[in-house]
């Protein structure tokens, strides 16, 4: 499905069309405002905190920085879609066990940018995925779990 | 606050959109500036020209030479073990812009055009000694990265004009940095190290006003190879002297001058094949 002028933003999989979203808005507010996927979060808007983290054509994006008519026809995937993804399940399985959660508010861009870098880098290290988690920030601190997490990751291997 | 967004789909059409725009038209690259900008409303453009469908992305070696597209994404950089080998202090220097998420959008001519005085990838590539290919409506030109940085926020670039490329040379490099916190943070100084050849020492830094520069007193009083302990400490020395720091929300004067003291002994040890 498309719009008039042919765009449209595919998100976990469905054609939404968007020739009448305004060109400065962004990814973030699309999703949450107009197609009401209201997992990713708003956090900081300014590209501190990770909140708002979706994967665009399978890789992390901050989508609070991401104009939505700039997105193109690369998929977006939010946290919504990512038990469609076996990568994505797994991670939900070891924040699950851990208790890798307090308020939640941070938990599904933790989630989503851990599914992308573990389908980017099938072969990292835990310390290497934890590194690469550093843009993810956790407003209660409940690093502990989320470093578990990753960790019970690593060891049932890649 | 809106503005007509257009991509097009060679450089020809973007100097024309940008030149129709005059004055308020503004270029998106990665976005990751341009949108905190817009959503702080000091820039109020009219018209913003996506450079996304471009011929520009991408990378190559020319030789010992490594050629950046203006579009390329610094995850694409950062992924690439080739840069990670010829070119390590770029390729540290890349791992500390932002987040991943950040780098896979974030591109090295958006970092470059913005000029920002605490830039992590300026200071190393003008260690370097990096080119930067401009393209406008009459053809290209190059020219140094020192000499298109004017000042904070400020290139040589005249309007419609774009960055095309940037052209680094390979070299044993090195970049440390220091920072509150490792991701998503902007670094109070950053010390480059270039050693390009025998008793050749280049060295640059960053979050000085009103842009980062290379430090040529300490430059010149490496004169062996490896500099020897009290030959680095002097040029240490030098180097917190020389550049201008200033006092900010980020770090003191006196904080970063100690600091770019320790940072500059550190990659010398580096660079003669001790720890950084
Ligand atoms: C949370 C966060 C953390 C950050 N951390 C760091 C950090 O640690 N270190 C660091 O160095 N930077 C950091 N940055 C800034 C860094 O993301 C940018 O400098 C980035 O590299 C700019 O690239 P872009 O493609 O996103 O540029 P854009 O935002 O698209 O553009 C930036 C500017 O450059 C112009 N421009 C872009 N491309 C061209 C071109 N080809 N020719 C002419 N003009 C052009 C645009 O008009 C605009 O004015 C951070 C930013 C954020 C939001
Ligand atoms: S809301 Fe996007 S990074 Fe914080
Ligand atoms: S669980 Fe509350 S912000 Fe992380």
């Amino acid at each position: 499905m498309s719009g008039p002028d042919g765009s449209a933003l595919v998100v976990n999989g469905r054609a939404h069309p968007i020739d009448g979203v305004p060109s400065h808005e962004r990814l973030l507010d699309t999703l949450r405002g107009r197609l009401d996927l209201k997992g990713t979060k708003e956090g900081c808007r300014t590209g501190n905190c990770g909140a708002c983290t979706v994967l665009v054509d399978g890789r992390s994006a901050l989508s609070c920085l991401v104009l939505t008519h700039e997105v193109g026809d690369e998929p977006v995937t939010t946290i919504e879609g990512i038990a469609a993804d076996p990568n994505g399940r797994r991670v939900q399985q070891a924040f699950l066990e851990e208790g890798a959660l307090q308020c939640g508010y941070c938990t599904p861009g933790f989630v989503v940018a851990l599914t992308g870098l573990l389908s980017e880098s099938p072969g990292a290290t835990a310390e290497e995925l934890l590194t690469d988690l550093q843009g993810n920030l956790c407003r209660c601190t409940g690093y502990a779990a989320i470093v578990r997490a990753v960790r019970t990751l690593r060891a049932e291997g890649p | 606050m809106g503005f007509e967004l257009v991509a097009p789909r060679s450089p020809e059409e973007a100097f024309r959109l940008l030149e129709e725009g005059a004055g308020a038209a503004s270029v998106l690259a990665g976005g990751t500036d341009l949108l905190f900008d817009l959503d702080r409303v000091t820039t109020a453009p009219r018209r913003v020209v996506s450079l996304r469908h471009l011929p520009w992305r991408g990378h190559a070696w020319q030789g010992d030479t490594l050629v950046v597209g203006s579009t390329e994404p610094l995850y694409e950089l950062e992924r690439d073990g080739s840069v990670a080998a010829r070119l390590p202090g770029l390729h540290t220097a890349i791992r500390a812009v932002g987040s991943r998420a950040l780098r896979h959008r974030a591109t090295l001519g958006g970092n470059l055009a913005r000029a920002a005085p605490a830039s992590d990838l300026l200071p190393i590539l003008l260690a370097l000694d990096a080119t930067v290919e401009i393209a406008g409506p009459a053809g290209t030109r190059r020219m140094e990265l020192d000499r298109f940085l004017l000042a904070s926020r400020t290139t040589a670039l005249r309007p419609p004009e774009l960055i095309r490329s940037v052209t680094v040379p390979a070299a044993p490099s090195v970049y440390l940095w220091q920072r509150v916190r490792p991701a998503n943070d902007i670094s109070q100084v950053g010390v480059a190290i270039a050693h390009p050849g025998p008793a050749v020492y280049r060295i640059a830094v960053g979050g000085i006003v009103p842009r980062p520069r290379r430090l040529p007193g300490a430059e010149a009083g490496l004169l062996s190879d490896p500099p020897p302990g009290p030959e680095r400490v002097r040029a240490a020395e030098e180097a917190a002297r020389e550049a201008p720091f200033p006092s900010d929300r980020r770090a003191t004067e006196e904080h970063r001058r100690r600091v770019v003291r320790a940072l500059v002994e550190r990659g010398l040890v580096h660079l003669a094949g001790g720890a950084a």
